[in-house]
C-alpha cells in the first residue's frame, strides 16, 4: 500500500461534499427539461463563461497538458494553444448563429436545419461517440490521481480502478440530481478552483524553488531529451541489446545498475523502467530538445495536431450545447471571449508547470525527497499524467496536493457532468422525446434524462477500467491529452463541416450533411483505431495497413474531405428544404433579439427559480 | 396569408419573420447574412493564417524552431507559450466590438428594409 494523504484526501472528500450538496439544493430548482438541460436559458455572461470554462478545462487541461510539456516539450505545449484557440472557430462562425436558432442539443440544429429525422438520429449517434472517446480520459485521470493520492484500493480493487469507480459513482450521482441548473452551478466553481490550483503550483514553483521559466528552460534544453518506457528484457536484449545500449548512454550510472541486475537476472519477461535518447520526428537529422518542435509529430501530425484541436472545439456537443444557455447570440459571443481570458491565462499557466516538473521533481528525486506514491526512472516520472499531484507534493506538501487532486477531480466531475448532460440530452430529449413518447409529461421526460445520465457513466466506468486491461496506458506518453484529442478529432470531423457548411452556405442538403458527418466522423474514428492498434504493435510495420496506422491525428484528411462530400452531395442532390427561407431567416435573422432587448427580454435572471422556457 | 406561433408569416410577396415591432424580411435577413460573413471569414482567415503559420515555420525555418532569443525561449516556444494568447485576446476582443457594432447597425438597416418592403403587406397582424 501506498502512503495515506490525508490532508489531501480530506480535502477531496470535502470538494465532493460540497459538489454534492450543490447538487441537491439546486434540484428544487429543477422542474423542467429546459430546466434540466438548459438551465432555463438564465445563465449570465460571466457566469456562463465560468462554466463552459469548467466544461471544458477537463482532465486532460488539468493533468494532461502540464503531462504532455513534461514528456514531449514544445509538442506538449501545442495542447494548451490548440485547446485556447479553438474557441476562436467557436466564436467567429458558430456562437451567436446557434444561439439565434434556438433549439436544445445539436441534433435539434440538425433537424431544424435540414428538416429530417434521419439527420437527426444520425448527429446522436456521433454525439454519443464523441462524448464516449471525451469520458475516457477523464476516468483515465480519476485513476491515476487516485493513484498517486491514495496510493490504495478499496474493496478488493486495485487504486486505480478504485478512482474511477468512486469518481464515476459520484459524477452519477450529482447530475442525476442536478441536472443543467446544479451541473452549471458546480461547473462555476469547479473552474474557479482549479485555475486557483494551477496558479499556487506555478507561484510555488516560482517562490518556493530556484525555478526561472527562461532559465529553466535552457537548463532542460541543455541535453538531449529523453524518453522513459518500460520494456521486456527480451526487448532490452534483441538486436544485440541495441536498446539497452542505447539506455546505458541515457542514464545515469546507478540507474542503469538497477536495469542491469533485472537483465543479468535472466527472466526474458522481467519488465524494467528505462530511458532511451527521444528521436526527432520532425527534423529527423537532429537530436531532439525540450524546446524544439518533433518529440511527437513529424510534418503532417504538425498540422493536423493543430487543425484537430483548433477545429474540434466546435465541435464538442457539451461545450455547444452550453451555447444555447445564454439569453442571447450577443451574450454568446460575450461569454466566448471571457472563455478565451479564463482558459488562456490557464493555458500559459500549466506548460510552466510541466517544464517546473521536468527541472523540480528530478531535483528532488535526486535528493531522496521525491513523493513514493509515483514510479519514477532514474528521477522521470514513468507516468507522466502523475506530474500534478507529484510537483504539488513536492513543492507545497499535502495542502497543495490536495489543492491539485481537488482541482483534478473538479476538472472531471464537471467535464464529464457536462458529457453526460450532452448524451443524456440525446437520448432522453432527441430520441425519446422526439420518437418514443413525444407526449410524455415533463416528469417523465426529467426522468429519462436521469435514467441516460445513469447509463451512460456506467458505459463512462466501464472505459475507464478497460483503458489499462488493453495496455492503452503504456503506449502512449501522455495518454490523457492524447485521448481527448482524438475526441476533438472525431468532432472536427463529424460536427464542424455540418455546421459551418449549414450556418453559413445556404444550398447545403440534408443528403450532403449526412454524407459528410459519416465520411468526416467515420473517417476519424477509423484512423484513430489504426493508430491504436498500430501504437499497441498489431499492424506491423510494412505496408499499406501500418502507414494507415500512422496518422496520429486524421484531421487534416478528415475535415477537407467532410466538407467537399458535403459540397459534391449537396450539388448533386440539390433537395432543399421547402422552408428553406424560413430556416436561414431563423439562423441569421434579428428580429426576435431586437424584440427581447426593446423588451428587456434579454436580462439574465436567476438560475435560483424554477420553469425557464 | 398564412403565420405561424414562431412569428413567421407567408405573403405574397415573400417569407416574413416578426417578433413584436421588429420585423426580418428574407432581403434584411440576406444583408445580415452578408455582412457577418464578410466580417467572421474575414477575421477566420487571419486566424488561420497566423495559426497554420506556426507549425509552418516549424517545419522550414530554423530560425523560429532552433534559435534560442531569451534564456531557453525560441521563437516557436515564445509564441507558442505565450504570445499566441494574446493574439487570441486580441482578435476576439476585436472582432466581438466590430460584431456588436454590426448588429447595431444592421438593426435599423434590417427594419428600414422591412418596413420598405413588407409592413405594408402584413398590415397589423402580428404573430411573435
Amino acid at each position: 500500500m501506498g502512503n495515506l494523504n490525508i490532508i489531501a484526501i480530506v480535502m477531496v472528500i470535502g470538494l465532493t461534499i460540497f459538489t454534492v450538496g450543490l447538487a441537491i439544493f439546486v434540484r428544487r430548482f429543477t422542474r423542467t427539461t429546459a430546466d434540466f438541460y438548459l438551465a432555463g436559458r438564465k445563465v449570465g455572461t460571466i457566469a456562463n463563461a465560468s462554466a463552459i470554462s469548467g466544461d471544458y478545462l477537463s482532465a486532460a487541461s488539468f493533468l494532461g497538458v502540464a503531462a504532455a510539456v513534461y514528456a514531449s516539450g514544445l509538442d506538449g505545449v501545442w495542447f494548451a494553444a490548440g485547446f485556447a484557440g479553438g474557441f476562436i472557430v467557436v466564436v467567429l462562425f458558430i456562437a451567436s448563429a446557434l444561439r439565434r436558432f434556438g433549439e436544445y442539443t445539436v441534433a435539434d440544429f440538425a433537424y431544424g436545419r435540414f428538416g429530417s429525422d434521419r439527420i437527426r438520429l444520425v448527429t446522436v449517434v456521433m454525439v454519443l461517440l464523441t462524448s464516449l472517446f471525451y469520458m475516457a480520459p477523464q476516468m483515465y485521470g480519476a485513476g491515476t490521481t487516485w493513484t498517486v493520492l491514495v496510493g490504495a484500493g478499496l474493496f478488493g480493487l486495485s487504486p486505480y480502478n478504485t478512482g474511477v469507480l468512486i469518481v464515476s459513482l459520484i459524477i452519477m450521482f450529482y447530475v442525476m440530481v442536478g441536472g443543467m441548473k446544479g451541473t452549471t452551478l458546480n461547473q462555476i466553481f469547479q473552474f474557479w478552483w482549479l485555475w486557483t490550483a494551477m496558479f499556487l503550483v506555478v507561484v510555488f514553483a516560482f517562490t518556493a524553488g530556484s525555478f526561472r521559466y527562461p532559465n529553466a528552460l535552457a537548463e532542460v534544453t541543455g541535453e538531449n531529451h529523453r524518453d522513459v518506457k518500460t520494456h521486456t528484457v527480451a526487448e532490452l536484449t534483441a538486436d544485440d541489446g541495441a536498446l539497452l545500449a542505447a539506455a546505458e548512454g541515457a542514464m545515469s550510472e546507478e540507474a542503469f545498475a538497477e536495469v542491469q541486475t533485472v537483465v543479468d537476472a535472466g527472466d526474458s519477461e522481467a519488465t524494467a523502467g528505462v530511458l532511451v535518447p527521444a528521436k526527432n520526428k520532425l527534423h529527423t537529422l537532429r537530436d531532439m530538445f525540450f524546446n524544439e518542435p518533433g518529440h511527437r509529430y513529424n510534418n503532417f501530425d504538425q498540422f493536423s495536431m493543430v487543425l484537430a484541436l483548433v477545429l474540434g472545439t466546435a465541435g464538442l456537443p457539451h461545450i455547444l450545447n452550453r451555447y444555447y444557455t445564454n439569453p442571447s447570440g450577443a451574450a454568446a459571443r460575450r461569454s466566448t471571449f471571457w472563455v478565451l481570458v479564463f482558459i488562456g491565462t490557464f493555458y500559459i499557466m500549466a506548460p510552466i508547470a510541466g517544464l517546473a516538473g521536468r527541472q523540480i521533481i528530478d531535483n528532488a528525486w535526486r535528493a531522496g525527497a521525491a513523493p513514493t506514491n509515483a514510479a519514477y526512472v532514474d528521477g522521470l516520472l514513468l507516468k507522466s499524467d502523475a506530474i500534478m499531484p507529484t510537483l504539488a507534493q513536492i513543492l507545497g506538501g499535502e495542502w497543495l496536493m490536495g489543492a491539485v487532486a481537488a482541482g483534478a477531480f473538479a476538472a472531471m466531475f464537471s467535464t464529464t457532468g457536462g458529457l453526460l448532460i450532452a448524451s443524456a440530452s440525446a437520448v432522453g430529449h432527441d430520441v425519446y422525446e422526439k420518437y418514443i413518447n413525444p407526449g410524455a409529461p415533463e416528469i417523465r421526460k426529467v426522468f429519462v434524462g436521469k435514467a441516460s445520465v445513469l447509463f451512460f457513466a456506467f458505459i463512462a466506468l466501464g472505459i475507464g477500467l478497460g483503458i489499462p486491461a488493453v495496455g492503452l496506458d503504456k503506449a502512449y506518453p501522455a495518454l490523457i491529452a492524447m485521448m481527448v484529442t482524438w475526441a476533438f478529432s472525431l468532432g472536427a470531423g463529424a460536427f464542424v463541416p455540418m455546421l459551418l457548411t449549414g450556418i453559413w452556405w445556404r444550398q447545403t442538403t440534408e443528403r450532403g450533411a449526412i454524407a459528410g458527418m459519416i465520411v468526416g466522423g467515420g473517417g476519424s474514428i477509423f484512423f484513430i483505431f489504426m493508430n491504436i492498434l498500430k501504437q499497441l504493435g498489431h499492424l506491423g510495420t510494412e505496408g499499406l495497413l501500418p502507414f494507415l496506422g500512422s496518422l496520429t491525428f486524421p484531421t487534416l484528411f478528415t475535415f477537407p474531405a467532410a466538407v467537399l462530400t458535403i459540397i459534391i452531395v449537396s450539388k448533386l442532390d440539390g433537395q432543399l428544404p421547402k422552408n428553406v427561407e424560413e430556416i436561414w431567416m431563423r439562423i441569421h435573422g434579428t428580429a426576435s433579439e431586437r424584440h427581447e432587448r426593446e423588451m428587456g427580454l434579454d436580462k439574465v435572471g436567476s438560475m435560483l427559480s424554477s420553469g425557464g422556457k | 396569408m398564412a403565420s405561424s406561433s414562431d412569428g413567421t408569416v407567408r405573403t405574397a410577396s415573400g417569407v416574413q419573420v416578426q417578433h413584436g415591432n421588429h420585423i426580418d424580411t428574407i432581403e434584411s435577413v440576406d444583408v445580415v447574412f452578408r455582412e457577418q460573413r464578410k466580417l467572421s471569414f474575414s477575421y477566420g482567415a487571419v486566424f488561420f493564417i497566423v495559426t497554420l503559420a506556426i507549425p509552418a515555420m516549424s517545419v522550414w525555418w530554423k530560425t523560429w524552431y532552433a534559435v534560442p532569443v531569451w534564456g531557453g525561449f525560441t521563437l516557436n516556444y515564445l509564441f507558442v507559450s505565450l504570445l499566441y494568447y494574446l493574439f487570441l485576446w486580441g482578435l476576439s476582443y476585436t472582432y466581438i466590438r466590430k460584431a456588436d457594432a454590426l448588429d447595431e447597425r444592421l438593426s435599423h438597416m434590417a427594419d428600414e428594409i422591412a418596413a420598405a418592403t413588407a409592413v405594408a403587406s402584413v398590415g397589423g397582424e402580428q404573430c411573435g
